[in-house]
């Protein structure tokens, strides 16, 4: 039997190039976040997050800031502090996401996130989309990544346009949206009873890489799996041509947020919010790359918003852990 | 990034057998458009007067993007001695021709990425883009006028392209 030794360096300042951001639903009518534990999957492989964290890639200028404020607990005479009191426990984090999709802009926008329906023709034109085409329903045998359609209904889509996928809006009122819920009704009426509504803020979006028209399997196949999983029976579809935010609106997206930096010695920096809600309307801002091109960034800004820790029964916003380098003196 | 590059280079010849199809040069006994790739073609002494010639210097990648963005430097050099007809004495003229067709060269300023390693070229999924030009000053050597016009063009790395 031989064991292997190791000789160990003093615990070394942490080197890392940037930040990895992962998003993962939180279940606002549970009140149930995502949780990680970093205890069990803290050393993931970045490219493969566990489910049900969804990746977003870098991020830039990541600032974390503790807004907690402290108060202290003055006695005698003089005074002099003799305690200390948590008067409040508050957070922010702020970033810029590089990448625009339908979920990053969703992020940063914080509000109701909707997809562009290809308009119905002579649809009167509204700000943030006008009245959709037609949804076409669903046929048996659909996946998350493969709409099962009639043949004629198929033949209405083409290679590489974008789809939403889900239910009629049927005067249901709270929290709408498959797989992530995307908005809040307050009454059929607010939304013009709308059968389009679930599926104008839905995420449960994609886009088509090849259409089936003919053979015994006709439909769509997409080029990501749907947010929700294998769409219901009852769902629709109807084609989208991209994606608005406002700014205003009613609804604070919540999501669950991980952020990682991993360091050039091995070790691993994460910093799990359980729960997110922006705190900002949509901004954007530009990086100079060669005049006068410029690359925009989503710019977010994210309240912390509290869950009760199980080990100690405290109030915490924010976990940040720390997995060191396989070599370094803790 | 080679792609790039020749999607880049065929771009603007394409456009200058437009803009001007009377600037051609004769270059291993074959009469083309009157621009070239230099590391494409024998070492020359001088530069071929009359003509745009590319070459690729600068070269940086930004790999934090969920695709690798490269952003190449292009170097495009021209000299012209002016005509034969005029002793030379509209090379200044002459000169400015070309400056004029660099400015319409590069409009617009991208095009789709393409695949001219195989025959015939496959259309990729992205564009290439490039800056505006930076115009070097007019630098005058015995009977020439030359200058050179530099741009930043760029491209997303597609799965796959070497």
């Amino acid at each position: 039997m031989s064991t292997s030794t190791i000789t160990p360096m003093p615990a070394l300042p942490p080197v890392g190039r940037s930040v990895r951001a992962y998003f993962a639903p939180v279940d606002r009518v549970h009140h149930l976040p995502t949780l990680f534990d970093p205890s069990v999957n803290g050393r993931f492989s970045v490219s493969a997050p566990p489910a049900p964290w969804i990746a977003l890639g870098w991020i830039e200028n990541f600032v974390r800031k503790s807004a907690s404020k402290f108060a202290d607990l003055v006695t005698g005479s003089p005074g002099t502090a003799q305690f200390q009191v948590r008067q409040t426990v508050d957070a922010t984090v702020a970033f810029r996401f590089k990448a625009w999709s339908k979920l990053s802009m969703a992020l940063a926008a914080g509000s109701q996130h909707m997809n562009l329906i290809v308009p119905a023709s002579g649809a009167a034109p509204n700000g943030s989309g006008s009245k959709g085409v037609p949804p076409v329903n669903l046929t048996a045998g659909s996946t998350a990544t493969f709409l099962s359609l009639a043949a004629s209904d198929a033949a209405g889509f083409s290679a590489g346009s974008l789809v939403t996928v889900d239910v009629d809006y049927a005067a249901q009122t709270g929290y709408v949206g498959s797989g992530v819920y995307a908005a809040y009704v307050t009454s059929a009426a607010a939304v013009n009873s709308d059968p389009d509504y679930v599926r104008r803020v839905t995420f449960n979006v994609a886009r088509v890489t090849s259409v089936v028209t003919t053979g015994s399997a006709p439909g769509l196949t997409l080029a990501q799996p749907l947010l929700a999983g294998v769409p219901a029976a009852t769902m629709r579809v109807q084609p989208i041509s991209g994606f608005v935010d406002r700014e205003g609106g009613s609804f604070f997206q919540e999501w669950s947020a991980l952020f990682v930096i991993d360091g050039e010695q091995g070790e691993r920096i994460l910093f799990h919010y359980p729960r997110l809600q922006s705190m900002a309307g949509p901004a954007e801002s530009a990086t100079a790359l060669a005049s006068p091109l410029e690359r925009i960034a989503l710019d977010a800004t994210f309240r912390a918003l509290p869950v009760t820790d199980a080990n100690d029964g405290e109030q915490v916003v924010c976990f940040r852990s720390f997995l060191p380098s396989p070599v370094a003196l803790v | 990034m080679q792609n790039a590059k020749d999607t880049f280079y065929i771009t603007l010849r394409s456009r200058l057998a437009t803009v001007n199809p009377a600037r051609v040069m004769t270059l291993r006994s074959v009469s083309r458009p009157g621009i070239l790739v230099a590391d494409a073609e024998p070492p020359m002494p001088q530069p071929i007067l009359d003509a745009f010639s590319l070459s690729w210097t600068g070269l940086e990648a930004d790999l934090q993007l969920p695709a690798i963005l490269v952003q190449m430097t292009c170097e495009i050099q021209y000299s012209t001695a002016g005509t034969v007809l005029n002793a030379g004495l509209d090379r200044g003229r002459t000169l400015e021709e070309m400056d004029y067709e660099i400015l319409k060269l590069l409009y617009p300023y991208s095009a789709q990425k393409m695949n001219y390693a195989q025959n015939p070229a496959v259309a990729m999924d992205t564009m290439v883009f490039w800056s505006e030009p930076q115009f070097g000053p007019a630098v005058t050597l015995r009977d020439r006028l030359s200058r050179s016009v530099r741009v930043t063009v760029f491209a997303f790395q597609e799965q796959g392209e070497l």
